[in-house]
């Protein structure tokens, strides 16, 4: 590149840096890792970047190398808390869901556990929970719920049908909420709630 | 939770749920958006599972990350400056 050329660049790369460590962070969970995975995304941005015609989209041009790199050149690299899974056979959290799980629908005076609990979470229990996902799942939570983008951009960045896309984030999110379950109960954050809730259910199935 | 269908456009709960997701991710459109949003009008349990997964969905937007982007941000210009 040119002295220009760098200059430029860097005015167009610098401002989305952050959500780049963002979106990294949260796909590697560890941090030396996300550096890693941006300084390569940078280095192939590099490389391609006398190919880019539509400069405006630069942001989603980078998330998208970002997304293809960490598919492919971090799946099989040791010391990565990442195990291959394919989309049919590991856990997809069989359609769990956190308020089916906690909601109190008759016990009215008990506030909502399942919004306390959000509330409660940490982020660091979060983003371990995020971590622990499948790749292709926790790509689809990452780019779609942490970084705010649509399907069809999630679609045309990871090259997949969007029905693909669709069908990895509700899986993705199911998942995810059983995981955040888990951590709850084991923080202790719904035991008390669970008790009420099982007598209520009790309460429904036998009225 | 409503069951029955008494109208043409009445979708059942497990219909709902199965919408709900696209629904807040702003990608169902047309009348599978309409019939959801007929459904949430009269069935309060739908309702609430969708207000619970809006906020899931915003608590994720809302993470942050501890570590600064400075040093990361001096690498990366050192990088381009090899181009
Ligand atoms: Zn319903």
């Amino acid at each position: 590149m040119t002295k220009e050329e760098q200059q430029e660049f860097k005015t167009l790369v610098l401002p989305h840096l952050e959500e780049l460590h963002r979106t990294a962070y949260h796909l590697c969970h560890v941090r030396c890792n996300a550096e890693d995975l941006v300084m390569e995304t940078v280095t192939k941005a590099c490389e391609k970047f006398r190919n880019l015609r539509e400069k405006t989209k630069i942001k989603h041009w980078l998330l998208r190398i970002l997304s293809n790199t960490f598919i492919s050149s971090y799946r099989s690299q040791k010391g990565l808390t990442m195990v291959e899974y394919t989309e049919t056979t590991h856990d997809d959290g069989g359609g769990f869901s956190l308020f089916a799980e906690l909601s109190q629908p008759f016990l009215l005076w008990w506030g909502n556990p399942e919004r306390e609990l959000v509330n409660k979470l940490m982020d660091e229990e979060i983003q371990k929970a995020i971590g622990e996902l499948p790749q292709e799942f926790r790509l689809a939570i990452v780019l779609c719920d942490v970084e705010g983008l649509s399907y069809d951009e999630i679609a045309t960045m990871t090259d997949v049908p969007i029905g693909t896309v669709r069908s990895r984030i509700a899986r993705g999110r199911s998942l995810l909420q059983k995981k955040l379950y888990h951590y709850a109960q084991d923080l202790g954050l719904i035991h008390a709630g669970r008790k009420i809730h099982d007598k209520a259910k009790e309460f429904q199935s036998e009225h | 939770m409503t069951k029955q269908r008494n109208f043409s456009q009445n979708i059942s709960c497990e219909e709902a749920i199965q919408r709900i997701f696209p629904y807040i991710d702003d990608y169902l459109q047309g009348t599978s958006r309409e019939e959801l949003e007929h459904h949430l009008e009269t069935c309060r349990h739908c309702f609430d599972r969708v207000e619970f997964e809006k906020l899931l969905k915003s608590r994720l937007r809302k993470l942050n990350i501890q570590q600064k982007t400075n040093l990361l941000q001096k690498k990366i210009e050192a990088i381009i400056d090899k181009f």
